[in-house]
């Protein structure tokens, strides 16, 4: 039994960490809602740091890796909330295999892209093509996206509309590689809600050991201990079920929608529950504007709408593991 | 990243599949029954024993096998897999063992340790009273030592898990009332049939009666049994209690009725729902076995920390916390499935286990370390919070009663 990561991800953690810590940051967010300022670290700068194509294969111009590479690199990512997604990457990777072409595009930046399924669509905001399920068929269009007001401005989300005038199948009959794309976003959304559940307990914990009460440090209570203790718990669970769902896309495609599922749920849970402490934990500052809890707030109540909603998944492991047992 | 064993690991366990495969008659089955029958209970871990299965960490001069965590692991899974009921002496081989190995004399441990592992000799561990639980240090049992160099024992004992059967048991008392409450312990080997030891069993919410009180009335004990220094048992304490971290809650093992099992009987129930109920059943269900995966696999983290030779830190008291509530959740809905029958002790058919699964449940949150110190323990060793401040800090154990 070797459940844990080697040292090459270990390596690749620590890149992606030095790399995104300098690209992006929480109040990248803040500025974003104030004045529409840019997502960071945008695509341009994903695309280029070879990060967000880790698992576009190394002759498109990808990384070669695996899922679990990319969710490695995407809890680095949540951490300090950066956008555009690398779910939209990961999905696009699965959608085009074997399509050298438009991996290479991927992988170079020349094509921007979101994956639609049908209301809000992640990363719409800068999108110039969608990759959409019509009928049995993967396509890709142009379209138009409208970009509502945002909750959390880092996931770009907009409804689009497809033009269908203007439309290429990507892959015929092939509705299984959809679900398949969405089970590997699924997997990446929640290694992103990793990072930000972490990052959020990270801030909680130093906040809690040096902010003074009654004669000591708020940390030493219980009441605020506990909570921070059930959010440590819940983070090092999801960090248990982002590394199997992972390491099933990989390697065990039997056991992906099981994993995926229960991994999305699990992220949606915990990262709301470490978002909501992080700002009750801080008392006055922590529901100010000014404070960067609310971003990971925004991010918790945004992200667990995304890719079907926490219920949905829950409702889903529940149907998995009852059919398994009929069957 | 793999889920593979080693090749050595995939040999030991072919073994220890061969070995519980071959007695599977003898070793008898998991049942619901309340009453322990003890003289059963013996033969069963002596026959593990006997097949090497028992005390596979502990040292060969101990009696044991001198082997690895992940070969126990590996033992607690097949055990667990081939419906084999648990040992007897899991207190005796986690904490009482243990303890006696690091701080026990050469005398204590030739006469004691096998015995334990054979389950000739069954053990408890007399820690807890009535006025300190979690506040162990505060305890008042009293030892006096005599003019013979023997001591004599006095006080009450509570929450002892098999003390009713057993032989011996190691006691924490209080030596030096006159420094701070730490400072003045000493720990020995209580024989449990000496004069003037009595014990009560007391019944639970679940109306088994596992655990007891248990008086001491002028017990003496030779200096001979005593554990470590005069004064120095609290770290010996420190001991036991280690050792009982690492044997409760990791390694992916379940708490109460495995999540398969409790599937399996919610699919059974889920059709004669009505349709609304079904969908919160499935929420129910959904929430409690994410929770059971994630147990699973966090305990499969350990393991494989363990598989390296890393000894697991205080992190690892986080997989009883979750354990114990997934256990809980899953009981619940367990229960809740059975329609009418959920509000009675027992279905129309007679079966009555998953109503006394949750009458049980409550309190494994509370033995073996409260929610509430497990919290503090990860809180402050784990983030790295301060502690809470103690009333009872820089005075000496008289004074703190005043």
């Amino acid at each position: 039994m070797n459940f844990d990561l080697d040292d090459e991800q270990r390596d690749l953690a620590a890149a992606a960490r030095d790399f995104l810590s300098g690209a992006a940051a929480p109040g990248d967010a803040r500025a974003a809602l104030d004045d529409g300022a840019p997502v960071r670290p945008g695509r341009a700068a994903l695309v280029e740091s070879g990060f967000a194509t880790i698992t576009v294969p190394e002759d498109a111009g990808g990384g070669g890796g695996s899922v679990l590479d990319l969710a490695v690199v995407a809890e680095q990512a949540g951490r300090v909330l950066a956008g555009p997604s690398l779910v939209t990457y990961a999905r696009a990777a699965v959608l085009f295999a074997g399509d050298g072409d438009r991996l290479a595009a991927l992988a170079d930046g020349s094509l921007s892209l979101a994956v639609v399924d049908g209301g809000p669509t992640l990363d719409a905001a800068g999108a110039e093509r969608f990759l959409a399920l019509r009928g049995d068929d993967v396509v890709l269009a142009a379209g138009r996206a409208t970009v509502r007001d945002a909750i959390d401005p880092t996931r770009g989300l907009g409804n689009v509309e497809l033009d269908t005038n203007d439309l290429q199948v990507v892959a015929a009959d092939a509705r299984s590689r959809w679900q398949h794309a969405e089970r590997v976003g699924r997997v990446v959304l929640a290694a992103e809600g990793l990072g930000a559940a972490s990052r959020a307990l990270e801030i909680g914990v130093e906040y809690a050991q040096q902010r003074l009460a009654f004669g000591r440090a708020i940390g030493s209570y219980q009441a605020v201990k506990h909570s921070l203790v059930d959010v440590y718990v819940q983070v090092e669970q999801l960090r248990s079920l982002v590394w199997w769902a992972a390491w099933a896309a990989d390697q065990a495609p039997d056991e992906l929608p099981l994993a995926a599922a229960a991994a999305k749920a699990a992220s949606a849970t915990t990262l709301e529950q470490a978002a909501e402490t992080l700002v009750q934990v801080h008392g006055g500052i922590g529901f100010t504007w000014e404070h960067d809890a609310h971003l990971f707030w925004r991010r918790a109540k945004v992200d667990r709408f995304l890719l079907g909603d926490d219920v949905d998944a829950y409702d889903e492991v529940a149907r998995l593991a009852v059919a398994q047992v009929s069957a | 990243m793999d889920f593979d064993d080693t090749p050595d690991e995939a040999a030991w366990r072919s073994q220890v599949r061969a070995f519980l495969q071959e007695h599977r008659s003898e070793l008898g089955e998991r049942t619901g029954r309340r009453e322990l029958d003890d003289q059963v209970a013996r033969r069963r871990q002596a026959l593990l024993y006997d097949g090497g299965l028992v005390g596979v960490t502990w040292p060969t001069e101990a009696g044991g096998r001198g082997g690895t965590p992940m070969q126990q692991a590996i033992v607690d899974q097949e055990m667990a897999r081939a419906g084999v009921p648990g040992l007897i002496n899991l207190i005796g081989i986690g904490m009482c063992g243990p303890t006696v190995i690091h701080h026990g004399s050469e005398d204590q441990r030739a006469r004691y340790l096998q015995r334990l592992l054979r389950a000739e000799d069954v053990w408890c561990q007399l820690f807890s009273e009535p006025a300190s639980g979690s506040d162990l240090a505060a305890l008042r049992t009293k030892a006096v030592r005599t003019e013979d160099g023997s001591w004599r024992i006095s006080g009450q004992k509570v929450w002892t898990t098999l003390a009713h059967v057993a032989d011996y048991g190691i006691l924490l008392t209080r030596t030096d009332p006159d420094v701070a409450k730490h400072r003045g312990l000493t720990m020995f080997v209580v024989d449990m049939k000496a004069p003037g030891v009595t014990v009560r069993p007391l019944r639970q919410m679940s109306g088994s009666a596992d655990f007891n009180e248990v008086f001491f009335d002028d017990v003496v004990v030779p200096d001979s049994e005593r554990l470590g220094d005069v004064g120095d048992g609290w770290r010996v304490a420190l001991t036991t209690l280690m050792s009982e971290r690492l044997s409760l809650g990791g390694g992916g093992t379940e708490i109460g009725a495995s999540a398969a099992s409790v599937i399996e009987h919610v699919a059974a129930h889920l059709d004669a729902l009505p349709e609304g109920r079904q969908a919160l059943a499935r929420q129910q269900l959904g929430r409690s076995y994410v929770g059971a995966l994630a147990n699973r696999y966090t305990g499969y983290r350990l393991l494989s920390q363990i598989s390296k030779g890393e000894m697991p830190g205080p992190e690892a008291s986080a997989g009883k916390l979750s354990g114990t509530q997934v256990a809980r959740d899953l009981a619940d809905l367990a229960v809740r499935v059975l329609g009418d029958d959920a509000a009675y002790a027992a279905t129309a058919d007679g079966s009555s286990g998953w109503q006394e699964l949750q009458a049980v449940l409550p309190g494994m949150a509370i033995a073996g370390g409260t929610n509430e110190v497990l919290r503090n323990i990860i809180g402050e060793r784990v983030l790295g919070l301060p502690a809470e401040p103690r009333a009872d800090k820089g005075v000496t154990f008289k004074e703190s009663l005043a």
